[in-house]
């Protein structure tokens, strides 16, 4: 009999290692009445293209496309379930499209506002969440194309899964999987699929690494080669980024990242590297 | 990653045998609301090779053992065959409660129950408060009386009990009549403030250093007579619950409430161990989960109470609900092992002192936001009592969390939310 009185007391209190996922604002729930802030800063920088049959075509020498992006994403958890997101680009680019010809612009980006909601979750330890975002150009899309965006207004529907990797496969870490949607309303699209894969791994009580894969997949009838990554149509690439992160304080953690595109069709051979900072309020 | 242990749940030792029943709610919490239907399926797989025919039936009592509904159909099952059997309970049958619903198979070869709770509108459950008119004053002198007990606190470091993550102090305090409690606070290395999850123990339980939680100071109090705090008080499980129980004055849990508010009294004064004293939040089960409530119910300097299957909540009504047992169980047990051998001793008297001490007494005086588990199949905390107490809690900011096929104790799920209620009210990022 008192055994049993017992055994409610042998309940271990909880204990979550708290290495917060790169991908904060993944399929990760925010929390009610929690915010997250993530600033991030990212290099791109392209001198090679990928032709339309994956074939690597060098770039005319002293040529080259480079991004300094600046990017604040906020979500605020409205439910246990609802959170709601936004994404707020600031682009600065240097165009040298031919020796001595540079092209710089600068401005805001296509922001990307919307709601993520968790549809199911496995014991409070893996979670299925959708997102609903409208995609809103911050520049002047009445005068044609700029090299800030796609010009025109999208929306993106996203399917995420993610939480702790299972514990046949390991003890401790997690993932993150997406698959995503979007859509642009101009007669050129471009629609585009996205498929991503992380998984995060924790090294030290601070310290974690992770690696994303990254499918992109752009449609459009507009086929031309466009070095400026923001404003291309009709290309696809691979992506993996492998990260660093550090926890400094259970609010506050800093995340560095380096990339490259392996393989791609009627895109650069891209390069660069993130630095981003996760605060969660 | 969560570190846990808990226990498995009854469900999975009918997985195996000739014949399995396995019951599954229409709501997987076995909760259902007056306007709905009560269903369940019932899955019937026949692990023999023989042919299996004889009958299925369910039997529906009130959790004070009345019949209220039944029905029973035929079966025939060949050897290794399995089939789906429909149940739906007339919704006449069931008002507002909590109703046991026992299937049971019968073949010339097999004769087998499986015993199921469901409930109600549980959030409709009523109960008579047995509140004696002096019950404040009496609570008002007792907490008089404890502050002119000065803490004595001791504070020792045990560096053989410490890890780089964690420092763990044992520490000791003079408690009501000048009882000397202990208890263990673990801090965690990595920062400077933190809140505070404050465990009261279950019935006669020992608690040790939590050494599981990273975000909380970990602060498991030992009451009198429990763990390393039997100096004085130092009684087996058959008889703490009845000791002085002829004294309202005098009984045990007199003082017991009030080491769980000496407790308080010390995080509040040992702020510079890095306890955050606007975030102390009371925790405990069974005994621990009435000990919990009551701490948050005296004093409001306890910000959230979870709880988990509170032991002698509603106790007429769980003396009610007792009657029914073909087998007695604790606290009942105890009470009617105490009652024959104290000649005169009659129910009157006990609830003339238990009144004072009924954890559903003082559920009105809590105004915190509240968590609390129950298992539906618990015979030592029946769920009506449980949601008896939880109905009269005064804090609007509740929830509950209904584990059906738990006895007492709750499962790994419940401990999973509770961890995100507790980030979620103290937004702990």
């Amino acid at each position: 009999m008192m055994k049993k009185i017992t055994a409610i007391s042998l309940f271990t209190f909880l204990l979550f290692v708290l290495i917060s996922p790169l991908k904060t604002f993944a399929g990760f729930p925010i929390g009610k009445y929690r915010n997250v802030i993530v600033p991030t800063f990212s290099y791109y920088r392209q001198t090679d293209r990928f032709d339309d049959k994956d074939n690597v075509i060098k770039g005319a020498p002293g040529t080259s496309f480079t991004s300094y992006s600046s990017n604040l994403f906020i979500g605020y958890g409205i439910s246990r379930r609802l959170d709601i997101i936004a994404t707020i680009p600031y682009l600065y680019q240097v165009n040298v499209v031919t020796p001595g010809t540079k092209l710089v612009d600068a401005g805001l980006g296509d922001a990307v506002v919307g709601f993520s909601y968790n549809l199911v979750n496995s014991n409070f330890v893996r979670f299925l969440s959708i997102g609903v975002s409208a995609i809103v150009p911050l520049y002047n899309i009445h005068n044609g194309p700029s090299p800030l965006g796609l010009s025109a207004y999208g929306s993106e529907v996203k399917l995420m899964y993610c939480g702790n990797l299972p514990k046949d496969v390991a003890t401790k870490g997690y993932f993150n999987l997406e698959l995503g949607y979007r859509r642009y309303y101009t007669t050129q699209g471009p629609d585009q699929i996205s498929l991503l894969g992380t998984l995060g791994y924790p090294v030290s009580a601070h310290d974690q690494l992770s690696l994303d894969i990254l499918l992109w997949r752009s449609f459009s009838s507009n086929k031309d080669f466009d070095a400026n990554i923001f404003a291309a149509h009709d290309y696809s690439f691979f992506k993996p980024q492998l990260n660093y992160g550090h926890t400094f304080t259970r609010r506050f953690s800093a995340f560095v990242g380096g990339f490259y595109v392996p393989f791609g069709v009627n895109t650069g051979v891209g390069y660069g590297g993130s630095l981003l900072a996760v605060i969660k309020l | 990653m969560l570190i846990l242990s808990f226990r498995a749940f009854a469900q999975e030792a009918e997985e195996t045998g000739d014949m399995v029943l396995k019951a599954i709610p229409q709501n997987k919490n076995a909760l259902f609301n007056g306007s709905e239907p009560i269903r369940y399926k019932l899955e019937v797989r026949n692990n023999t090779k023989k042919q299996q025919n004889g009958h299925i039936s369910y039997l529906v009592t009130t959790d004070e053992g009345k019949k209220v509904a039944g029905d029973s159909v035929r079966i025939n099952l060949r050897g290794g065959a399995s089939r789906d059997i429909g149940f739906t309970i007339p919704k006449t049958a069931a008002g507002t409660g909590f109703y046991r619903i026992n299937f049971m198979v019968k073949t010339p070869d097999y004769d087998d129950t499986v015993r199921r709770v469901f409930g109600v509108n549980p959030e409709k459950i009523t109960s008579k408060l047995h509140r004696p008119a002096d019950f404040d004053a009496f609570w008002k002198q007792t907490r008089t009386q404890l502050a002119q007990v000065p803490g004595d606190y001791q504070v020792q470091e045990r560096k053989d009990l410490s890890t780089d993550a964690k420092k763990v102090y044992s520490v000791e305090m003079r408690s009501y009549g000048g009882i000397i409690i202990r208890g263990w606070l673990v801090v965690p290395r990595d920062g400077s403030t933190f809140p505070v999850h404050y465990r009261v123990p279950g019935y006669v339980v020992t608690l040790k250093p939590n050494m599981d939680n990273d975000d909380f100071i970990a602060f498991d109090l030992n009451v009198r007579g429990n763990g390393n705090s039997q100096d004085v008080i130092n009684i087996g499980t058959d008889n703490y619950s009845v000791v002085n129980i002829e004294n309202k004055d005098k009984y045990i849990y007199r003082g017991v409430y009030m080491d769980c508010l000496r407790g308080v009294d010390f995080l509040y004064s040992h702020s510079n161990l890095g306890i955050d004293t606007s975030k102390i939040f009371v925790e405990g089960g069974s005994q621990g989960g009435s000990l919990a409530l009551i701490t948050a119910a005296l004093d409001k300097r306890v910000k959230l109470l979870t709880m988990q299957v509170p032991l002698y909540a509603d106790i007429h009504d769980g003396y009610s609900i007792s009657e029914s047992y073909e087998q007695q169980v604790f606290p009942f047990k105890v009470f009617r092992k105490y009652q024959k051998q104290h000649a005169g001793f009659s129910w009157e008297k006990f609830y003339a002192t238990f009144d004072y001490y009924d954890p559903q007494n003082f559920a009105p005086m809590v105004k915190c936001p509240v968590l609390m588990g129950i298992g539906l199949l618990d015979q030592f905390c029946p769920p009506r009592c449980s949601m008896a107490l939880y109905n009269h809690i005064s804090s609007t900011n509740k929830e509950y969390v209904c584990v059906p096929n738990s006895t007492h104790e709750v499962d790994f799920n419940y401990f999973m939310f509770q961890n995100l209620w507790l980030r979620e009210k103290f937004r702990i990022p």
